[in-house]
């Protein structure tokens, strides 16, 4: 067995802009490993934590590409396992989209100009004597609010300002080459953020003329609307909704990849050994899972500082969740869900749903008992390096009474 | 007005990527030598304050997390910004105004963009209603701005890829820089652009770091350092956030805080700009009244490494350093967020 470490170099101006490009070659050093240098994508020495951690480098940011230079390459040290220690990447690369499903009231100002946008018209509102669009609820001058006195402007406008997206990302509202532009709607005195679809850069250019066009499906949404140079504009005719846009969804979706730190990964090899993995800290405490690192007396801890757990606590405390329906909730039913510290743990476990104890038995003080399911069923897919919230995978099949009397409410054990 | 000074700054090696340590295991040793380099210990420290975002990492209250760089116990006095680093280093300006009690103060910044796409993260700064769905993400937002300069006659992208070769020039004197090197702008201008008219040059590095200061007030700085660089002014001012409302040639926040700060009561030896892209160069040294006499970003500003959130915090550092070393007497430090400089904060630094 080989670990490795990854190192980030750049062939092109040496120390200048050492970032990865797509379909980057590997490089190997090392006596271990036959060193040869290999491709990335063809190479039988490269195992999956390399492949995941080199394409998601490369997909970090295209922005950061270079066409026409020599490619900039990773660096692969081999070296034995005997010497893994804090500078080794762990086999476990971790990936999560963060989400969030906003949806929000958007008051009577904006909810006026996604009510018309809806509707195939564009309203600014007169602040003074200037008509803003998109319109504002205070005069951005004085931070007097403004009345509710809206004006048509558009569908037509001029471009003041633009930049042409040669790559757009996939969260961009035109899945194609596309210009952002501030554009001035007639009839307007201040200018929007918009795309344009335009044919190529050469098609826009500042001061040109662009016309709005509302998509087939409208929501409500400032991306019902995009732009188009004025002569190639189709002429649309719009049924207007019923009622105002009073809600407004957005959904944040950010995705995210890593590799679980070295610590992280011998406690998750542990979970699915069956093993609870701690790190003991120097005042003697066990902290679980383990830091890496001890935080008082801020000391790197190692694979000798690791110590195992029995699989046997102590209920601190337990309520029953009414599941609230939200995206992504699977519960359905009331259930069970406790805090437990695991005997010599100086932290508890993240809440633990119990599913097999009646509510009218269980209570705090119990003796309970892990039971791990089958080696081939446990899996650690929502293991992170995240410690404030730590996952123990879904390893555990249930907890069950220990056997042993309740723990005296007096004498639970302290934890953090 | 209490005088207060930086006496020590410290930072990471500027990496593209760190995989191997999490925000702590970065932020812990650039703390523990800084303590060292002035003989304090942890617990000597009256007030701690850190800059971070936890979206750039997708991890909720990994500020908490990064505590754990600090041995914070027994507990310490402590807060956070939700923002660049230099808003705490001004939010700790302020408490040691008000409580004579601190004497000393650590504020450190980390960013670890190498997780996420820094292009989508940043565009949640926007409006949500208007800006944010249709994505215009920052390299977009400052071509906008680039355009703006152009259309006006007040620079040229040769004058943009100028920035860059200066700030990459600088760099190579900078041993953590993570960008460096001799280039000629003629040549840098024959790259495609990204968002036209900027190329790769003209935009920030993405970078994972940590960095950290410490503050100390009066007799107490004097007495731990050397050359104290005193904070003489400290300002921040903020612009409209919608692009549209605003005209992107200039930055009436940047030029407020600054006269606000004293930027113009004596001789600039150096200035460290917080320009994620090189046209806000330009646009600042013309805000904050900089002129022919004084070295723009010895450090090699931007280019030198964007430990986003930290940044800011390595603008004031930088100059604090050469404050501290004798090479200058008198920096100003600038730090922004938000889309086009929306939000700009300004020290004014001066030695003895």
């Amino acid at each position: 067995m080989f670990t490795y470490r990854l190192e980030l170099t750049n062939s092109c101006f040496g120390s200048f802009f050492p970032h990865l490009g797509r379909g980057l070659p590997l490089r190997h050093e090392g006596s271990t490993k036959p060193s040869k240098p290999f491709d990335f994508f063809g190479s039988e020495c490269v195992d999956l934590a390399l492949v995941v951690a080199a394409f998601v480098l490369a997909e970090i940011d295209q922005a950061w590409d270079r066409p026409g230079q020599d490619p900039p390459y990773l660096m692969v040290h081999y070296e034995p396992s005997s010497k893994q220690g804090a500078v080794t990447m762990s086999e476990f690369p971790i990936s999560f989209t963060l989400e969030f499903p906003y949806t929000r009231t958007p008051g009577p100002v904006i909810g006026r100009f996604l009510t018309g946008l809806r509707d195939g018209r564009i309203l600014g509102i007169r602040s003074g004597d200037r008509i803003l669009c998109p319109p504002m609820e205070f005069d951005p001058d004085t931070c007097e609010t403004l009345a509710l006195d809206f004006v048509d402007v558009g569908p037509s406008g001029t471009v003041e300002n633009w930049t042409w997206i040669a790559e757009p990302t996939s969260k961009h509202p035109i899945q194609e080459p596309f210009a952002f532009a501030l554009v001035k709607l007639d009839g307007a005195d201040t200018v929007m953020t918009h795309a344009v679809k335009a044919s190529g850069p050469e098609a826009i250019s500042t001061g040109m003329r662009v016309t709005a066009q509302f998509r087939e499906e409208r929501v409500g949404a400032v991306t019902d609307v995009y732009f188009v140079p004025e002569a190639d504009a189709e002429k649309q005719s719009i049924e207007p909704g019923e009622g105002e846009v009073e809600i407004t969804t957005h959904t944040i979706s950010l995705p995210y990849t890593d590799t679980l730190y070295p610590h992280s990964a011998r406690f998750a090899q542990g979970l699915l050994d069956g093993k609870f993995i701690g790190q003991r800290t120097r005042d003697g405490t066990v902290s679980f899972p383990g830091k890496g690192y001890d935080a008082l007396a801020r000391v790197v801890l190692t694979e000798a500082d690791d110590v195992e757990l029995p699989p046997v606590g102590t209920v601190l405390s337990y309520t029953t969740i009414a599941p609230i329906q939200y995206k992504g909730q699977t519960e359905t039913e009331p259930y069970l869900t406790a805090i437990i510290i695991l005997d010599g743990a100086g932290q508890t476990l993240t809440p633990q749903d119990i599913r097999n104890i009646p509510t009218d038995e269980f209570r705090v003080g119990m003796r309970l008992r892990a039971v791990f399911k089958p080696a081939a069923e446990r899996d650690i897919d929502n293991v992170d390096n995240d410690w404030m919230y730590p996952s123990i995978g879904n390893v555990v099949d249930h907890w069950e009474s220990s056997g042993e009397p309740d723990c005296p409410l007096d004498e639970l054990p302290e934890s953090v | 007005m209490r005088d207060i000074a930086i006496i020590a700054f410290g930072q990471t090696e500027n990496k593209r990527t760190e995989r191997l340590l999490n925000e702590a295991e970065m932020i812990a040793p650039v703390v523990g030598d800084l303590l060292k380099s002035v003989g304090l210990k942890r617990t000597d420290i009256g007030f701690t304050c850190s800059g971070s975002s936890d979206y750039l990492a997708g991890q909720p209250f990994s500020f908490v997390m990064a505590l754990d760089a600090l041995g914070a116990w027994p507990p310490i006095n402590e807060s956070h910004t939700e923002g660049e680093t230099a808003w705490a280093l001004y939010e700790t300006w302020v408490k040691m105004q008000a409580d004579e009690e601190i004497e000393t103060a650590l504020i450190y910044g980390f960013g670890r963009q190498s997780m996420g796409s820094p292009r989508e993260v940043m565009t949640l700064m926007n409006n949500p209603y208007l800006e944010a769905p249709i994505q215009p993400d920052t390299i977009s937002q400052a071509a906008l701005q680039a355009r703006v300069m152009i259309d006006k006659g007040i620079a040229t992208e040769k004058d943009f890829a100028e920035v860059a070769v200066r700030n990459l020039k600088h760099a190579k004197s900078n041993p953590l820089a993570q960008c460096s090197g001799d280039f000629d702008a003629e040549t840098l201008l024959k790259d495609p652009t990204i968002a036209s008219p900027l190329r790769k040059h003209d935009c920030p590095p993405i970078t994972d770091g940590a960095c950290a200061i410490i503050m100390a007030a009066g007799d107490k700085a004097r007495e731990l350092c050397k050359r104290p660089a005193w904070i003489r002014g400290i300002e921040h001012r903020i612009d409209v956030q919608a692009l549209g409302q605003r005209d992107l040639s200039e930055c009436p926040s940047a030029k407020l805080a600054a006269e606000a700060a004293g930027v113009s009561k004596g001789k600039v030896d150096i200035a460290e700009l917080h320009a994620p892209f090189t046209p806000q160069d330009i646009i600042l040294q013309k805000a904050l009244g900089l002129g022919d006499d004084t070295v723009i970003n010895p450090s090699g500003g931007i280019h030198q490494g964007n430990p986003m959130m930290g940044t800011s915090l390595v603008r004031i550092g930088e100059v604090a350093n050469r404050i501290i070393n004798g090479e200058a007497d008198r920096g100003v430090a600038h730090g922004s967020q938000g889309p086009c400089l929306q939000q700009n904060i300004v020290t004014v630094l001066e030695g003895e």
